[in-house]
């Protein structure tokens, strides 16, 4: 353990080393003699630099490293000295769990439940409020601190207060009402149908006001004569809104989409606090976690983990090409 | 005053009625559950109860003045919440302090100077940045564990510290500093350290402000990596949990009313609150500068 990552810092530093060795060749056959190296500045710059990179090598790059290299071994947390390699095995068994529709294919399910309705009722929901709040009429910045306000409470404090509110029986806030208009209570968030659901309708509500203040800034930045010259042609609000408000904003689109997206697939606390361990509620950061953490199964999480990093690198990729395309 | 006019008036106050009416249900949708908590949290177990299924529950219980409070008491002096709040702060303090010193200091090299394996360096980084590393929480809690700091705080600390993106942030800002500033200081004899400290820094004020906001918000809400490395709460003894992992021993204590545990959340988004009210302009250009980042 401790020697892999001896052996993968060397690595590192070797590599270092042949790049600095190259640039101080390169500098010194250069003709125009336009970079010049000093001892003393080298030093100076590693020695300022020494702990980023200290701290970036061990807490940022090692666990990508580890994050590949366990995957193919069983390792166990408690047991680092009996890690042996497996090659596919991990795989094998998250493929045969997701056919045999174990937690793997739950968590698959519900995830993409998550990012399916989460992603498009966030960001709608966050640029109707960032279109309403723009217009020119007096007391929308009112508003717009209204809007904000679920942002600024923390997403552990979001879970224990929508709990309060959804709970079971009648103590819940929600029920209490329900049983006053003669209704029997339901418990919301263990109802295998509607729990995700719930948990997306409050990660929205939760989010949004965040993204407005994006697409707020966005909007700010269009040059207000086109609109103006879209009125004379006699555009239509609608027509304005396609023709000028979204190319005016597409960068911060993409961006919003792309932090959105990546955000949705690593959600975790809200299951995790409103309803703990469930089948219908259960995502795949969550299941990692339950894995790797809970039961110390490092191996096995960490290909969980390849997997992920892999499927929302690649729709990442797809989403800033599409999107930046026409630019 | 012209019909046509009168009836474009009347048209402008009716639509601008609309969306007055719009825009208050839709405060209404975004704030009840805030209200709701604040409400609750100065109410005894039985005022709540009795308050329960009708509009009262949304409205302060101003009958008992003695007790308005009382779930505030009990969750400071009872809970301790109090402590949790400090080592949030200490954590905070720290990382806030760390983050800023390391990843300017890097940003400051990777700008102004020049020397061997820097594009070596820099390649480094913008690999980190685009590479999505989304899901490595299980790796480097094994690395923790294995450097043998999972169970003290240098476990929330120090992978805190370093962070890609604001070492990126700050070499675009120290990149656009003239050159003339360091010269000017070098002249008077100054170490480059001493040129960080005294000219650098200050000349980023309001990156740094940024940072400092943007690492505040975050070491204070974190939730899962505080409770994977501390050890929970132990009677008798000062506990390493921060505020927001407190959240879920505080729920599960037996007999716990609902009021103190909306009181805690209260406690817990205060300072939120704080740093979203007096660092709001620092707020508005980080937005900006992630989306600088694309």
């Amino acid at each position: 353990m401790v020697g892999i990552s001896i052996a993968i810092i060397g690595a590192f530093l070797l590599l270092l080393g042949g790049f600095i060795v190259k640039d101080i060749v390169v500098a010194k056959r250069a003709a125009n003699k336009y970079v010049h190296y000093t001892v003393r500045g080298t030093v100076t710059s590693y020695l300022m630099l020494l702990p980023a990179l200290l701290l970036l090598c061990v807490f940022v790059f090692l666990p990508i490293v580890y994050s590949l290299g366990y995957a193919f071994t069983d390792y166990y947390l408690l047991r680092p000295g009996d890690m042996k390699f497996v090659g596919f095995d991990n795989f094998v068994q998250i493929f045969k769990n997701f056919s045999m529709h174990g937690n793997v294919y739950n968590a698959t399910m519900n995830t993409l439940k998550f990012v399916v309705f989460v992603v498009p009722l966030q960001i709608g929901m966050a640029l109707g409020l960032a279109l309403l709040v723009n217009k020119p009429i007096r007391g929308m910045g009112v508003y717009k601190v209204f809007y904000f306000a679920p942002v600024v409470i923390s997403l552990t404090v979001t879970s224990f207060l929508w709990v309060r509110i959804l709970g079971g029986g009648d103590t819940g806030l929600l029920n209490s009402f329900l049983v006053q208009l003669g209704m029997d209570p339901v418990s919301f968030l263990y109802d295998p149908q509607g729990s995700m659901y719930w948990i997306i309708f409050i990660s929205a509500w939760q989010g949004c006001g965040y993204q407005m203040l994006i697409f707020l800034s966005g909007l700010k930045g269009i040059d207000q004569t086109l609109y103006e010259a879209a009125e004379l042609d006699g555009a239509s609000k609608g027509r304005q809104f396609l023709a000028v408000t979204l190319p005016g904003i597409r960068s911060v689109l993409t961006f919003v989409i792309v932090t959105v997206f990546i955000g949705a697939c690593k959600i975790m606390v809200q299951p995790m606090l409103m309803t703990g361990e469930q089948s219908f509620t259960i995502t795949l950061n969550y299941l990692m976690y339950i894995e790797g953490y809970t039961y110390r199964w490092v191996g096995y999480s960490s290909a969980i983990a390849l997997l992920m990093t892999i499927v929302i690198g690649a729709i990442t990729f797809v989403q800033r090409y599409l999107l930046k395309e026409e630019d | 005053m012209d019909k046509a006019r009168k009836i474009r008036l009347a048209k402008r106050y009716t639509s601008r009625t609309v969306v007055y009416l719009g825009a208050t249900l839709l405060a209404i949708f975004f704030i009840f559950p805030l209200v709701w908590m604040i409400v609750t949290s100065t109410k005894t177990e039985m005022q709540y109860a009795n308050d329960l299924g009708s509009f009262a529950t949304f409205l302060p219980n101003f009958s008992d003045l003695s007790t308005f409070f009382g779930n505030y008491v009990s969750v400071l002096t009872q809970y301790d919440i109090w402590k949790y709040g400090l080592n949030s702060l200490a954590y905070a303090a720290a990382v806030v302090v760390g983050n800023i010193l390391i990843n300017a200091l890097a940003g400051y090299v990777m700008a102004k100077f020049t020397f061997p394996g820097k594009g070596f360096i820099s390649f480094i980084i913008m690999f980190l940045l685009i590479v999505p590393v989304e899901t490595t929480i299980i790796p480097l809690y094994s690395i923790v564990h294995n450097l043998g700091i999972s169970g003290t705080v240098l476990a929330v600390i120090l992978p805190a510290l370093v962070s890609v993106f604001n070492i990126f942030l700050f070499q675009q800002f120290f990149t656009n500093i003239p050159k003339e500033y360091i010269e000017a200081a070098q002249l008077d004899g100054a170490s480059q350290l001493k040129i960080f400290l005294i000219v650098m820094i200050p000349l980023s004020a309001p990156i740094v402000a940024t940072v400092a906001t943007f690492a505040f918000i975050g070491v204070w809400n974190d939730y899962i990596w505080p409770t994977m490395v501390l050890p929970s709460p132990q009677p008798g003894e000062w506990p390493l949990y921060p505020i927001q992992a407190a959240l879920t021993t505080i729920q599960s204590i037996d007999g716990v009313t609902t009021g103190e545990v909306m009181a805690s959340l209260v406690v817990t988004s205060i300072p939120i609150f704080l740093v979203y009210v007096f660092a709001q302009k620092h707020i508005v250009e980080g937005i900006g500068a992630g989306g600088l980042k694309l």
